[in-house]
């Protein structure tokens, strides 16, 4: 398939030079919120003892575990400002990304043993989830680092039980197994109650010479005959009870390597657990790229810096999409799907690292006149018509039939609303797409750019295809919401102003109320809060956003479950035609 | 030859980026109109010199009026 896919069309153009000078302000703005979100994921990192009273301990942190153990340059973290149930330390006591190791992709994941020797806290239970789901996504394995000290008891209540709390991970594993995805564990620290079931869970436990894993820790052992109430017999028994099992806590590597073999391996040095890992990750199974690549892996021609010109923050500026696409992909080359088709939305094959990848994305500003071509008013890109809303369903389609991994780029405000609209089949369209995707079971990925908005977040390969999207990213201009908070106002108070107007009530209660929804909507939508409630898994820096796109195809590509030989796709004869 | 810029939409003159006798490339951006709430950009049809502009930011327009002539 050399004459597809090995030069396809370029495409982007340079920036001009009124262009580069007018977007000055904007790449100071991007730049500005960056910084700050990197500042607060510098603040989760450094949750809990610093690194020196860790170290002093004779422990590695959990980033020292992790930057030994994936190969230079290719971490590419999730979920770092994920904190759904506030916790007051600002995490969920896990952090977890997708990295090589040993030249291998994995989902790799690790308790924070910086705070309360990695406890199970409020939160952390959705983002494990969300990691298994990940490795069962890309059909990779799965790489612990538990270091876990069970159950932060004064808050159990929140995440202990329920259909999605802490034990699902262990059914989690348990189906990863069973779809043949492997879960590595190399296990640290003391690991009672649901830390022994951290430990146990995976397939191969590589042990420090100092863990356990039980079932149940020292500090149960040490009071599980309960009297009703406690007296200082029963605390002088308590002291002496702890004291013994601080010394000697059940479920040692004595145990679990000499007497029950649990642990596969035993290593004296922290490092060694990681250099155990590290060893079987060189045997895990995996394609070797050229097996799935269509061409060598090139530079897109144009800087990835450009981006932070091209994406206005501010969300009235049109951009082109396309200039943005372009500075993304393997040598700024594309094969588009129906270009004179549904001009709101651009499909093609373009590829990432040399591996073929269908992306879809909003186009912005006016279309053409005349379109959409069933009404009589006049169609912006970032909305979705009726050509748009068809094409992505045949090209989603046709990616699923050709096994090619889909990369969404939503910036949107939504499908295009009315009767006119309603005649046109748009609602059913959108749904129709959303079978589409469903029925591909292919991975795919998706930046939020800008505007995440109403249904079309949805359908747009959103992350409430959870079946599907493996991750969703933010940028520093992400914002996401059902509306927009001004038009959320209106929808609320338009009546009660109304209402107030005819009985003579002043108005300025009313429109206080519209203002503070609005600027309720504008703070609950900004990429910190995205990441902080899951609405995206990480926010990326602009000039990052290919290193995300490589390792999805990586990793996409690595083991996938079912092939379609390039000579017999599809969609790349139905864009040549 | 004379190349008239032309208001692809009606809307509102947000920006006038060219003054009459300013060079001009092909594809610049050359005025922004603000419609449908969107700030919809409109480019140089050629490269040359700005010869007349027909609009101030503010004014009012309406599709296919013509907004600047260049030479």
């Amino acid at each position: 398939m050399k004459p597809y896919f090995e030069k396809m069309t370029d495409f982007g153009r340079e920036l001009k030079e009124g262009q580069i000078k007018r977007a000055q302000e904007n790449v100071e703005l991007v730049k500005k919120t960056e910084n700050e979100i990197a500042a607060a994921v510098e603040k989760a990192k450094n949750a809990g003892f610093p690194t020196e009273k860790i170290n002093a301990r004779g422990q590695m942190t959990v980033w020292q575990r992790l930057e030994y153990l994936v190969d230079p340059g290719t971490w590419c973290p999730l979920h770092t400002l994920f904190n759904p149930m506030d916790n007051e330390i600002g995490t969920t006591n896990v952090f977890d990304g997708l990295a090589k190791i040993s030249g291998k992709w994995a989902v790799v994941i690790g308790f924070d043993n910086k705070y309360i020797a990695g406890a199970w806290i409020p939160g952390q239970a959705e983002n494990v989830l969300r990691a298994t789901d990940l490795a069962k996504r890309l059909n990779v394995p799965l790489v612990w680092l538990v270091n876990c000290s069970g159950v932060k008891l004064d808050e159990q209540e929140k995440f202990y039980a329920n259909r999605r709390g802490s034990g699902t991970t262990f059914f989690r594993h348990a189906e990863l197994e069973l779809s043949g995805i492997p879960v590595l564990a190399g296990i640290y620290g003391t690991n009672p109650a649901g830390g022994g079931y951290q430990g146990i869970s995976p397939t191969i436990l590589f042990a420090h010479k100092d863990c356990n894993i039980a079932v149940g820790g020292g500090g149960i052992l040490s009071g599980m005959s309960p009297k009703g109430h406690f007296d200082k017999e029963g605390a002088e028994q308590l002291i002496e009870a702890a004291k013994k099992f601080k010394v000697e806590p059940p479920g040692s590597v004595k145990i679990h390597y000499d007497e029950t073999g649990f642990f596969r391996y035993v290593f004296d040095e922290e490092k060694g657990v990681l250099d155990g890992l590290k060893e079987y990750m060189k045997d895990m199974p995996s394609y070797n790229p050229k097996f799935f690549r269509v061409a060598e892996p090139k530079e897109p021609k144009f800087s990835s810096d450009d981006i932070y010109r091209l994406i206005p923050m501010n969300q009235k500026q049109v951009y082109s999409f396309d200039d943005v696409l372009a500075r993304l992909v393997d040598g700024s080359e594309q094969m588009e799907f129906r270009p004179d088709y549904g001009p709101e939305v651009y499909t093609g094959l373009c590829k990432v690292d040399g591996y073929l990848v269908g992306c879809i994305g909003n186009r912005q500003g006016f279309l053409a006149k005349g379109y959409p071509e069933y009404a009589d008013y006049s169609g912006f890109g970032g909305k979705l018509y009726r050509q748009g809303l068809v094409k992505m369903n045949e090209f989603v389609t046709l990616c699923g039939r050709d096994r090619v991994p889909i990369i969404w780029f939503q910036d949107t405000s939504g499908i295009d609303v009315g009767d006119i609209a309603e005649k046109a089949e748009l609602l059913g369209l959108g749904q129709s797409l959303i079978y589409s995707i469903q029925q591909t079971d292919v991975p795919m990925m998706l930046f939020v750019l800008r505007k995440g908005t109403a249904a079309a977040h949805y359908i747009m390969g959103g992350p409430t295809a959870n079946r599907h999207n493996a991750f969703t990213l933010g940028t520093a201009a992400t914002e996401i919401y059902v509306m927009h908070g001004e038009t959320a106002a209106v929808a609320t108070y338009s009546r009660r102003l109304v209402k107030e107007k005819e009985t003579g009530k002043p108005l300025d209660p009313v429109i206080e109320s519209m203002n503070k929804l609005a600027k309720q909507y504008h703070d609950n939508s900004r990429p910190i809060y995205c990441a902080r409630y899951g609405l995206v898994d990480e926010v990326v820096p602009m000039n990052e956003m290919r290193k995300y796109m490589a390792a999805f195809a990586g990793a996409a590509y690595q083991n996938p479950r079912s092939i379609c030989p390039q000579h017999q796709m599809l969609l790349p004869r139905s864009i040549k035609g | 030859m004379a190349e008239k810029i032309l208001a692809p939409l009606a809307g509102k003159v947000f920006k006038v980026y060219i003054s009459v006798g300013s060079k001009v490339e092909e594809d610049d951006e050359a005025i922004i109109i603000e419609a449908m709430k969107m700030e919809t950009p409109v480019f140089a049809p050629c490269s040359g010199t700005v010869k007349e502009v027909k609009v101030k930011e503010g004014d009012t327009i309406e599709e296919d009026d013509v907004l600047a002539v260049i030479e």
